[in-house]
């Protein structure tokens, strides 16, 4: 293997014991990954080949690049090649066109070469398959060895010692060389840790712009860099995990469900640190594709190698809709894609194209139900703190702050005194069936007042979410996550609503603006009827733009639009 | 109308230009509930009215500059304690609503308000006579504008010209904290079952922002580092001290805290607070930087310590901070020392 690393300087991996006590495992993992197919994707076009020579074979008849010749021509070490590999992808990338002759000026001290272009680019992994430089099977450091070689006959010793000297010689280089790699592993992870998002971001715009104009089928232009990127930060990650109730409701479907994992291929979308992943390899699952497109994937794939569990779980970094999985089809898809309101950040069609992708037809989806509620609140003590609060601060009227409090969801955690009327569950989603078209959509809902309501300051909205044993499994689209659960077997179901523990999710309150609605007459027993319409916000594509139509039952209605950025 | 809104777009247009984190630092400023946070921070807010409107004799007939102005609130504040004029500058968009503040509360004569970086925009007035501004961040120093606040006294503060604040002081103790840091760290090491230590390592360098019970305070806390507004250069905000920590009685220490105390010392009854644990709770809470080991200590016994601190090179809003501590006592076995390093970003 080593010999067909060209002979590096002596650039020596000075790692502590510790680093290379990681590292080495590391390398472990890597030996294990080379027994797994590998695709290795086309320089110049999105065409996938079993290995790296016969891919360049192609770039060359094709596209006349010669990557061997270049890698010979400047003399590339490794990490020469992976800057070639990652001028040449970036260029293709960009829609650039590339320099008419490569010279080692391009690839110098340009660090952000070596930040990969593509995520896990098997063709950096198999550099070591390429055939070596000059004719025929001499390897240059063969050629070198010959060299000294020669330099050593010059003396008075016996050749065998010389070459016993240089064969131990060469397998010290071999251990350095493969200690290199990891380390350039590790340097590609912390630089990628650090910059992801932010170096590329240009790029990336510029990318977009000339990606647009040709329709063609160019690698896909990440067009939400920043949605990714917030969840580089563990904060976000530890507050998900520690939201019991979410990662509770998980765990128990999973664990205590473990005849549908056994032997099964699972897919998790937006695995984060890999929790979910890791819940479905205990369960016996034979196989785990962990998806994320954000940076915390190294964080998965470290936590997924200290717990064992590596040979079960494979880390994919991309957008599910752009990365190749190694399986054709999977047997349950696992996610944790609910957002605000349950629609936020619409990660949801990306579980659908999955699901229509990869999901066998007698396939599970976990959650498999979702359902969508609104009640009408009433809550005197929050509009003084948070509304009328603005028209006297330390003696200043700054009403101006209270611009988009009646126009922006706040999400925020009610108390279930502030509920004052019956709840309404306006859409129930059943995952292995729904399409992105239900997901845009008016809804009727209705609210019988309760002896809470002083005056009618607002709605709330929350969603449920539901664990079926089997695609078949009906949810009544009226049961609460707590009735479900609670009616015969014992089944996992959570709510986010304001009944029960808060969850990292909150809720949505929808204020009605005052100086604008018309006011109606509220008190027990009074019903209210109207409509909820969620649309997708025409310049911001993961955020919503929810309509409340209100009145009471047989009089006018009025409506109110509220974004949720 | 139609003027100010073209003034947004031209401030984002502004924004638009500038590198990715500090247009992320100046974004983030825009949602209101940082505001409502600070203006709802009582000890904080009434500080700041308490030295300016008690001291009407030191504004009267002054031009003051607000640095960092938000809501405008500070200036508003310096306008009714009879300010001749108040330039409030911000980088943030939120100044579009300050600009509205300000008209509904009858001052647009008395207060300008600019939109742009101190070092950039065009001051209408060549020199000021007194500089308020709210430049503390969570440690006192993390995202904090006094850079910005120094820019403006260098090249606009006239010659025995004030500052309102004008003195800051760090304080750091040890506390005992065993469960929270079990909750926050060793957390990590048993995740439903999983091991997580990749992240420990990661929640162990990130210093934690919250409130510290009086009762967790181990040791006298101690004076580390001390700003006068008037004499401070930047590169002094990249610091070394050295200092002792010693125990009030015997227990363990899992971490230092830190905190700061502010002065106005030009009023005429001194103005201070302080955001420590043994007072009023601020929106700067404190900052707990968790040690890799557990002291034991007892009563009386002192811990050497060294704090140090910089402006991290990339973004010179975040910090890298080390921490080194060494506990000498008779006892061998209890003898420790170490050395920790953090970031807050």
């Amino acid at each position: 293997m080593a010999e067909a690393y060209p002979r590096s300087d002596s650039e020596s991996a000075s790692s502590s014991d510790n680093e290379e006590d990681w590292l080495n495992k590391a390398g472990d993992e890597d030996d294990e990954e080379e027994h797994e197919q590998v695709s290795v994707v086309s320089l110049f076009d999105d065409k996938v080949f079993p290995d790296a020579p016969a891919m360049l074979a192609y770039c060359k008849d094709k596209f006349g690049f010669d990557f061997v010749g270049v890698r010979d021509r400047l003399g590339l070490d490794f990490h020469g090649c992976v800057k070639l590999i990652n001028l040449v992808r970036r260029s293709v990338k960009e829609g650039a066109a590339l320099p008419r002759e490569i010279t080692a000026d391009h690839l110098a001290d340009d660090d952000k070469l070596l930040i990969p272009v593509l995520a896990d680019d098997a063709l950096i992994f198999c550099l070591d398959d390429l055939p070596e430089s000059g004719k025929g099977q001499q390897g240059g450091s063969s050629a070198e060895i010959k060299a000294e070689e020669a330099q050593a006959g010059t003396g008075e010793k016996p050749a065998v010692d010389d070459l016993l000297q240089k064969n131990a010689q060469l397998q010290a280089e071999m251990e350095q060389l493969a200690k290199q790699f990891t380390n350039y592993r590790l340097a590609v992870e912390q630089t990628l840790d650090k910059r992801w998002g932010v170096d590329e971001e240009g790029e990336k715009k510029k990318a977009e712009s000339s990606s647009s104009k040709t329709a063609a089928p160019e690698p896909k232009v990440d067009d939400s860099a920043y949605y990714f990127e917030s969840y580089d930060h563990i904060d976000i990650h530890e507050t998900m995990i520690k939201d019991t109730v979410r990662t509770n409701a998980y765990r128990d479907f999973i664990y205590a469900n473990k005849h549908l994992f056994a032997g099964k291929t699972v897919l998790d979308i937006g695995c984060g640190t890999g929790i979910l992943s890791m819940f479905c390899a205990r369960a016996g699952a034979a196989r785990v594709l962990a998806v994320d497109n954000s940076a915390i994937l190294d964080k998965a794939r470290e936590n997924i190698f200290h717990n064992q569990l590596d040979s079960v779980i494979t880390c994919i970094r991309g957008r599910i809709e752009d990365v190749v999985l190694p399986v054709d089809k999977v047997d349950i898809i696992v996610s944790e894609w609910m957002g605000y309101c349950l629609l936020y950040e619409a990660m949801l069609p990306s579980v659908f194209f999955a699901r229509d992708k990869y999901l066998r037809p007698d396939g599970l989806l976990v959650p498999s139900h979702a359902s969508m509620w609104i009640a009408p609140v009433s809550d005197g003590e929050y509009v003084a703190e948070s509304v009328s609060w603005w028209r006297d601060v330390y003696g200043f009227d700054m009403k101006a702050m209270q611009a988009g409090i009646y126009t922006d969801v706040k999400m925020t955690v009610m108390p279930k005194d502030a509920v004052c009327g019956t709840a309404h569950a306006f859409r129930m989603l059943d995952l292995h069936t729904a399409k992105v078209e239900d997901l845009v959509f008016e809804d009727k809902w209705q609210t019988t007042l309760s002896d809470k309501v002083e005056a009618l300051d607002g709605f709330l909205v929350w969603f449920d979410c539901f664990f079926a044993e089997s695609r078949t499994e009906a949810v009544e689209p009226s049961l609460t996550a707590k009735e479900w659960a609670a009616a015969g077997r014992e089944r996992v179901a959570f709510t986010t609503g304001p009944f029960d523990t808060a969850t990292h999710w909150r809720q949505g309150l929808y204020l009605i603006d005052k100086g604008k609605a018309k006011e109606i007459e509220v008190g027990p027993g009074k019903k209210l009827a109207g409509e909820i319409r969620y649309a997708i916000q025409e310049d911001h594509a993961r955020g919503l733009s929810i309509r409340v139509t209100w009145g009471l039952e047989d009089a006018d209605k009025q409506s109110q639009t509220w974004l949720l950025n | 109308m139609a003027g100010e809104r073209m003034d947004i777009e031209v401030a984002e247009k502004q924004l638009k230009s500038l590198d990715h984190s500090e247009q992320h630092y100046f974004n983030s400023y825009n949602h209101h509930g940082i505001h409502e946070e600070m203006l709802k921070d009582e000890v904080r807010t009434r500080s700041y009215m308490n030295a300016i409107v008690q001291n009407k004799h030191i504004f009267k007939d002054k031009v003051v500059l607000d640095v960092g102005c938000g809501t405008g609130i500070l200036s508003m504040f310096a306008a009714k304690a009879g300010a001749k004029h108040v330039i409030g500058v911000d980088m943030s968009t939120i100044i579009f609503k300050a600009r509205e503040i300000v008209k509904v509360n009858g001052l647009s004569d008395k207060i300008t308000l600019i939109q742009g970086k101190m070092e950039e925009i065009d001051m209408p007035f060549p020199q000021v006579d007194i500089i308020i501004s709210e430049w503390m961040g969570y440690f006192l120093l993390y995202e904090s504008m006094l850079d910005t606040v120094l820019y403006a006294r260098d090249k606009f503060l006239a010659k025995d010209g004030l500052i309102f604040p004008d003195k800051a002081t760090i304080f750091v103790a040890g506390i005992e904290d065993g469960d929270y840091k079990e909750e926050k760290i060793g957390f990590w090491d048993n995740v439903y079952g999983f091991d997580y230590s990749p992240l420990k390592e990661t929640a162990l360098s990130e210093p934690l922002v919250d409130t510290v019970d009086m009762k967790a305070v181990v040791t006298d806390p101690t004076a580390v580092f001390t700003i006068d507004l008037y004499k401070v250069q930047p590169e002094d905000l990249a610091f070394s001290c050295p200092f002792d920590l010693t125990a009030r009685r015997d227990d363990f220490i899992h971490a230092l805290v830190a905190w700061f105390d502010i002065e106005f010392t030009a009023c005429h009854k001194p103005v201070r607070f302080s955001t420590g644990p043994h007072t009023k709770y601020t929106h700067w809470k404190q900052t707990v930087f968790y040690l890799q080991d557990m002291l034991t200590v007892q009563q009386g016994e002192k811990v050497e310590c060294s704090l140090h601190n910089r402006p991290n090179d990339k973004n010179k809003r975040d910090l890298d901070i080390k921490v080194e501590y060494r506990l000498e006592t008779q006892d061998p076995n209890r003898q420790a020392g170490g050395s920790c390093l953090y970031k807050m970003c």
